[in-house]
């Protein structure tokens, strides 16, 4: 039985482009697949946002080079723009370097997803090579006739008003959802005049001045170095607790003076 | 250039949706200007309004006779007006217990455990913004069964959507439960969108046409099993089986189940339900109807391995919401065996079954979330041990409702059940039918087994009581119970009724 | 050159996308992942539209593109409720509802 390899041949002709665009396509096709690959493998979620907006900027070279250039601005605008601009501010909101544990949870997984993925593809491209469409190809030059913004805009306030109307609620359902999550309703916010105050009525009236400057040696600018307290005691309210957790606190040690005779000397 | 003529929308076809819209609207405001105290009540008092308004604007369509309305992307036909009527219906039901305001989050953005939280808690304060989100939702449901072309459908579907991923997560207890379940439910309800987005995009290449009849009427028989329609077809429907919740695709049902507020997932399992299948039904009966000898195989599969997926499911689990989410999996199933054999009978029959499940679904989760202990709702279906001592009149209530689910006659369930198989047996499938009957007897098990736990344990759960249900809550009750027996004692009230709306429009 | 190429190359992308769902644990990769699977059916819509001499698929498009942005407005404010309440995003910590 002859085997069917229909599937490397292209059987589904839809009409060829102009020169130009073959170059076109050809160089930038690639690169896309090759973006898309890295993508999905990098392992920083940065990295993973900066392919895809590279991916999307090469969609819109193609939506231009394929008579759609309003597509090809609003791509550029909506997704490049605004889409891939707020998946970076989250990226950056949760933290730069989250990156994937790339261990694998369940034993074989990623192969098996690989796999799947593979078997996809091959089924996706062998079936739309041996497709068939029920109309010829016919190219838009009559519809862009006379403007593609015109064209366009034609069919969005005639046939597809509509759904142009009702898009109107799932911009209005995003804004409201956002809200819902993330707008806190201040409860009473204490006033730094309040708080001032408080500190004086209740607790240690020692700290009533505010907490204890760090240490400041003549040697260091010293942010990062506990200021001492009259009895020769480390401050330890005097330093940020994020430095401490960073680790990056130097011993107010090496500052101090060694002792009463180095004095006199 | 061509002069753009202004055109015709036929606003009194679209008013029921236009209704809910205007309503959701109007909340939104009322959410911004109103003081604290008054923001709940408003805020219900404008959805049941606009739901009563919607559900007239509707009775007042019913008879009409253009088909098309908004330039062909909406059909209104006798199917789609009773689908309509149907979710509206369900909704007003399923909203009474959106008003249980211990079930939503205080205030969303506070982190669980903070003192943020404590304080709005404290503060009695309720995200009242759900009832806009629910009104969004649902003038998304109402478009979806109604809607003629890929591209109404698809942003109808995503209106459906996206507020349901957003209240998913505002569950009052269990919080990063509630908000685990609204990113599952999102990402997977994303990845279908997608899917579906390009199906409908391998279908417009096919046909050139984006409308479902313009898709049907190019599907001819020399090239009717071309790869590019197969695909789309293909794909169109792996994106309905997610949203709809049916088996292989069905991993998200039990979990976003279990996590969302109760309420909610009785809306989900009423209202989205009908809606999906309404759309699922009008894709394939309008869009699809010439190739369906190359998307049968699919649809038979997705159905039985639905239904056994669903059915042992529910055998398996014990939890409560669980166990429902399994038996809606079991459900769906039979639903689809509707698709499987499209004549105007089982067509009938589904829109029967929709409306008898759905009800019954929104009492079950109702009564449900009355069943409570110190932490919350109590979940696990053994401490409901006893219960007919505690409380003998909602032992009975979710009895019926359970016995509907297994079909027990004299149970609306049964009626739609009996309905649906015989118009299945009829066009041919008996082995369909006995696969469903199988399925179903499997499912009976995990039913009964709650109802003797309910009332023969001796050993009653002592943390477990009842909460006391408000009076709207008890009319509704009462309400889904009763139709529970009545359809299910006199089926031929509703079966009538229901036999005038029996078409699709092509 | 074949204008079905095009057709090609979408497909190839709506895949890569599918993998990075599966592959990927990252809640916020997950998504661009199907972000690059919307991208993809957007690429095969203006193709088509091409081949058949409409802007029917232009429009359809440009829908999708309003609509993604939605969806990332809505997907990210649930990742990001989530990523407060356990300081991490990947999907394998989400997992309470696992039993």
């Amino acid at each position: 039985m002859p085997i069917n390899l229909g599937f490397l041949v292209a059987a589904l002709q839809l009409g060829t482009t102009h020169k130009p665009e073959a170059i076109l396509f050809w160089v930038l096709a690639p690169l896309v697949v090759l973006a898309a690959l890295a993508m999905v493998f990098v392992k920083k979620a940065v990295h993973s946002a900066l392919f895809l907006a590279w991916i999307m900027i090469s969609l819109a070279i193609f939506f231009i080079a394929q008579q759609a250039l309003f597509l090809g601005i609003v791509q550029i605008v909506v997704y490049t723009g605004a889409v891939m601009m707020l998946f970076l501010f989250i990226l950056m909101l949760v933290g730069v370097d989250s990156s994937d544990s790339l261990k694998e949870t369940i034993k074989g997984q990623k192969t098996a997803a690989i796999l799947i993925s593979v078997g996809i593809g091959g089924l996706f491209t062998s079936l739309i090579a041996r497709a068939t469409v029920a109309k010829p190809a016919v190219g838009l030059d009559t519809a862009n006739v006379a403007g593609n913004v015109q064209g366009i805009a034609t069919l969005l306030f005639t046939d597809y008003v509509w759904a142009f109307e009702v898009v109107s609620a799932l911009l209005i359902t995003a804004a409201l959802g956002a809200m819902v999550l993330a707008h806190s309703q201040k409860n009473h916010q204490i006033t730094q005049k309040e708080l001032s105050a408080l500190r004086f009525r209740q607790g240690d009236k020692s700290k009533a001045a505010g907490l204890p400057a760090p240490g400041i040696y003549a040697l260091h600018n010293a942010v990062d170095v506990p200021g001492l307290l009259p009895d020769g005691s480390i401050a330890t309210q005097s330093i940020s607790k994020t430095l401490e957790a960073r680790g990056e606190i130097l011993s107010s040690d090496k500052f101090e003076l060694q002792s009463n005779e180095e004095v006199e000397d | 250039m061509a002069t753009l003529n202004a055109p015709h929308l036929d606003y009194w076809a679209l008013s029921p949706i236009l209704v809910l819209l205007a309503g959701a609207l109007i909340a939104v405001l009322a959410e911004a200007f109103l003081p604290n105290s008054l923001r709940r009540t408003a805020s219900s008092a404008l959805s049941f309004g606009s739901l009563i308004i919607a559900f007239a604007c509707v009775l007042k369509e019913q008879h009409k006779t253009t088909a098309h309305a908004a330039i062909g992307s909406v059909t209104i036909d006798r199917a789609g007006i009773f689908l309509q009527g149907t979710i509206l219906v369900l909704a007003f039901l399923s909203m009474v217990f959106l008003v249980d305001k211990d079930q939503f989050v205080a205030q969303a953005s506070a982190l669980p455990g903070s003192n943020e939280e404590r304080v709005s808690l404290k503060a009695g304060r309720f995200q009242s913004e759900v009832y806009s989100l629910a009104l969004f939702s649902l003038s998304g449901a109402l478009l979806f069964v109604v809607a003629n072309d890929f591209i109404t459908l698809f942003v109808a579907l995503e209106l459906l959507s996206l507020p349901l991923y957003l209240m998913v997560g505002l569950s009052r207890r269990r919080r990063l439960l509630s908000q685990e379940a609204a990113l599952k439910y999102f990402l997977l309800g994303a990845l279908a969108s997608a899917i579906f987005l390009f199906g409908a995009a391998l279908l417009y290449g096919y046909s050139g046409s984006l409308t479902l009849t313009g898709i049907n009427s190019s599907i001819t028989g020399s090239n009717n099993n071309s790869y590019l329609l197969i695909l789309g077809i293909a794909l169109v429907l792996i994106g309905l089986l997610f949203k709809t919740g049916t088996a292989p695709f069905h991993s998200w049902v039990p979990d976003v189940y279990q996590g969302a507020p109760t309420p909610i997932t009785g809306f989900m399992a009423s209202v989205v339900k009908v809606a999906g299948f309404g759309a699922f039904l009008r894709i394939f009966y309008v869009g699809f109807d010439l190739a369906v000898t190359s998307w049968k195989p699919l649809v038979i599969g997705a159905a039985v391995i639905s239904m056994f997926v669903g059915a042992i499911g529910t055998v398996v689990q014990r939890d409560g919401k669980r166990i429902l989410a399994y038996s809606s999996i079991a459900h769906s199933g039979f639903l689809i065996l509707a698709i499987v054999s499209l004549t105007k009978v089982t067509l009938i029959s589904t829109l029967f079954y929709l409306i008898t499940y759905g009800v019954a679904t929104i009492g079950i989760f109702g009564a449900m979330s009355l069943i409570r202990d110190s932490v919350g709702e109590v979940g696990d279906t053994n401490r409901w041990a006893g219960l007919s001592k505690k409380s003998p009149l909602l032992a009975g209530v979710i009895s019926i409702f359970l016995l509907s689910f297994t079909g027990i006659p004299l149970t609306s369930g049964f009626v739609a059940k009996f309905n649906l198989f015989t118009a299945v047996f009829v066009t041919g499938n008996w082995w369909l039918v006995l696969a469903a009957v199988i399925a179903s007897a499997i499912a009976a098990y995990a039913y009964l087994r709650i109802i003797v736990q309910i009332y023969l344990s001796t050993t009653p759960a002592s943390s477990v009581t009842v909460s006391v249900p408000s009076i709207a809550t008890r009319v509704t009750l009462a309400i889904t119970a009763l139709f529970t027996i009545v359809i299910g004692v006199a089926p031929s009230l509703l079966i009538d009724f229901s036999n005038t709306f029996q078409t699709f429009i092509r | 050159m074949d204008i079905s190429n095009y057709l090609y190359l979408s497909a190839i992308l709506f895949t890569i996308g599918i993998a990075g769902v599966l592959i990927r644990r990252n809640a916020i990769i997950v998504f661009m992942s199907i972000e690059l699977m919307l991208n993809a059916a957007n690429l095969a819509f203006v193709t088509f539209s091409r081949t058949n001499g409409g802007l029917d698929g232009q429009v359809a498009s440009f829908f999708t593109m309003v609509i993604a942005a939605c969806e990332v407005v809505v997907g990210l404010a649930i990742i990001v409720t989530i990523y407060r309440t356990r300081r991490s995003a990947s999907v394998d910590d989400a997992s309470l509802l696992k039993r």
